[in-house]
């Protein structure tokens, strides 16, 4: 309906993405100004010439900061849009993959591959370039699907039974995941132990490539959906009623969403709560309508991630916090309050 | 025209419906009757084409439903369930134009915005456009998802052939929401538009209807085109009540008095 407008809205918000990647990009251990960074940009792409005089600040920039800052933005893009799709597709606005088990199914498959599949070296042979994210995938998929099983029936999802699907699952995905941190070797023990709060630090170009690749195609195929995600709002009678075909609709974007969280995970490891508050506050802001959140919560987790990450670089500097950390002290108090408004209202529906 | 020929269905070892052939013609408000597990809705859920017959064929106008793909299905048919419920908040606007999306693409073109303007103003909600959906009374919920069922089968073109299916649209809704719906539901009826509403008041479907299928444990019990037709013996058995026709005055039609 009101096209225009939405357009203003992205528009905002991708300009507070630019300047949160901008500062993203500038503020850390080494500072770097924006008119460095355009030097630095404008040398290597050969429009100005190259004095080669800083060449440890450019190589420090392109090989450590510029690929932590990308992989940090489109992090944030990935959960967003998870917990966008994911609240679509159980029809319900406290999932996000955390919650559903995507993320710690995903923690498991990869910690499997890294501690059993020959240490750490396995993240960085060519082997376990692949190793990693499939089984990321695989262990993603299969906790994904088990909650939504066990919480759906009829058509419906059962909140509660979704919670306490989301706890059991997460449960014995975490019990995994610390069995195998208890008899790794210690170096590989102290990695999973930090990956498992979340970590930009060891972000590279593969990674980002890896986790780019993903988003994109999952991305595009989402947007495509947004017209059914929205039917099913409905219910899934009413949807099929319009022409959607609910169960291929869920599959389909439950193994999309699931692509896209396991390479994140794989990467950066388990930052949880970011793709709950997203939605809500965009949902708060302005619209559910499926096609406005999905670009919006892409931009939004982008910039939201961008900014946690130099929160994290600063607050204990010149030591770094885990990002997981930081998202789930904004998150939890986020989600507690969604759980107290849903009590007040009873069970009636949400954003009433 | 919808024909059911020789359907039935079968939920795991319970034959739900059982050889079951009626037709519903257009122009007229075909109503299906029955008590609670006679297999109304099940009907309904096969006619519509949401669900496969376990054996018969759905046919709309001669064409099996079964071989039509779901979007095509979607623009000549649409459904009006009892209370849906919507997951998340959204503009009354918004829901109505749901209607039009087996119609246009990405973006809806200006013929789809005016199309839900023009149902929303047919049931009377048009004030309420930009309104959250989940902040209207259950009476002002259904004349909305009404809307949203006849945009989805608005059509432009007057030769094309459309059906339209109510499931218990008017339970719950006070008497005021009832006559409303009902009263659209006959304005559309035409020789294109086939018209089949499940309803549980037997006064009112008596009084809106044109043509009658009584349902008793999932087989047709009586079909009928006049509720006058119908003998109370046969209302008194597949409903398990004492039924009495009250001849009045003023009223075209009978009304029923029912006793246990």
């Amino acid at each position: 309906m009101t096209r225009r407008s939405d357009r203003t809205v992205y528009l905002l918000l991708a300009l507070c993405l630019v300047i949160s990647l901008v500062a993203s990009a500038s503020i850390g251990a080494f500072t770097f100004s924006p008119a460095t960074i355009a030097r630095y940009v404008g040398e290597s792409a050969g429009w100005i010439p190259d004095r080669a005089a800083d060449t440890l600040g450019r190589s420090v920039f392109f090989q450590l900061r510029l690929p932590r800052v990308l992989m940090g933005a489109l992090a944030g893009a990935v959960l967003g849009v998870s917990g966008t799709l994911m609240q679509g597709l159980f029809r319900n606005p406290i999932v996000e993959p955390g919650l559903a088990g995507t993320s710690s199914g995903a923690a498991l498959g990869a910690a499997l591959v890294f501690v059993l599949g020959g240490g750490a070296l396995a993240f960085h042979a060519p082997a376990g370039v692949v190793a990693v994210p499939l089984f990321a995938f695989a262990g993603a998929f299969g906790a994904t699907m088990l909650v939504y099983k066990v919480s759906s029936s009829f058509g419906k999802v059962n909140v509660f039974t979704l919670l306490l699907a989301g706890i059991a699952v997460n449960a014995v995905c975490a019990a995994g995941t610390g069995f195998l941190s208890y008899i790794a070797r210690d170096p590989q023990a102290r990695n999973i132990t930090f990956w498992s709060l979340g970590t930009f630090t060891t972000a590279d170009w593969r990674g980002v490539a890896l986790v780019g690749v993903c988003f994109v195609t999952s991305f595009i195929y989402a947007l495509g959906c947004a017209k059914p995600l929205n039917a099913l709002m409905l219910g899934e009678d009413e949807a099929a009623f319009l022409g959607a075909d609910p169960q291929r609709l869920i599959v389909r974007l439950l193994v999309v969403n699931t692509v896209m969280v396991a390479a994140t995970t794989a990467m950066v490891g388990v930052i949880a709560f970011v793709g709950l508050v997203i939605p809500h506050v965009l949902r708060m802001m302005r619209s559910s309508s499926y096609t406005f959140l999905l670009p919006a919560s892409a931009l939004l987790g982008a910039t939201l991630m961008a900014v946690v990450d130099v929160v994290a670089r600063l607050v204990i500097a010149p030591a770094e916090l885990p990002i997981g950390i930081i998202t789930a002290v904004i998150g939890a108090p986020v989600f507690l309050w969604i759980l107290l408004r849903e009590q007040r209202k009873g069970s009636a529906g949400f954003y009433g | 025209m919808v024909e059911l020929n020789g359907v039935s269905y079968r939920a795991g070892a319970t034959l739900i419906l059982d050889d079951v052939s009626v037709r519903f013609e257009p122009g007229k408000l075909n109503v299906v009757l029955g008590p609670n597990g006679a297999g109304k809705s099940t009907l309904l859920r096969l006619a519509t084409g949401l669900v496969r017959p376990t054996s018969g064929e759905v046919r709309y106008d001669g064409e099996p439903v079964a071989k039509l793909a779901p979007e095509p299905l979607a623009r000549r048919r649409a459904v009006l369930s009892q209370h849906v419920e919507l997951a998340f908040a959204l503009p009354v606007g918004d829901v109505v134009m749901m209607g039009r999306y087996p119609h246009y693409g990405r973006v809806p073109s200006a013929r789809d915005r005016e199309i839900v303007s023009d149902a929303l103003e047919l049931v009377g909600m048009e004030h309420k456009r930009e309104q959250p959906y989940p902040t209207l009374s259950g009476g002002e919920r259904q004349k909305v998802q009404l809307a949203r069922v006849l945009a989805q089968i608005w059509s432009d073109d007057a030769r094309e052939h459309r059906y339209l299916f109510l499931d218990e649209p008017t339970s719950g809704l006070d008497v005021h929401y009832q006559l409303h719906i009902l009263q659209v539901a006959r304005g559309l009826l035409s020789p294109e538009c086939t018209v089949v509403a499940v309803l549980h008041d037997l006064n009112v479907a008596f009084e809106y209807g044109d043509h009658f299928v009584l349902l008793e444990n999932g087989r047709v019990a009586v079909e009928a085109g006049k509720s006058s037709e119908i003998p109370a013996a046969v209302i008194e058995r597949v409903f398990r009540v004492r039924a009495r026709r009250v001849e009045s005055a003023d009223h075209a039609g009978d009304y029923w008095r029912f006793d246990l």
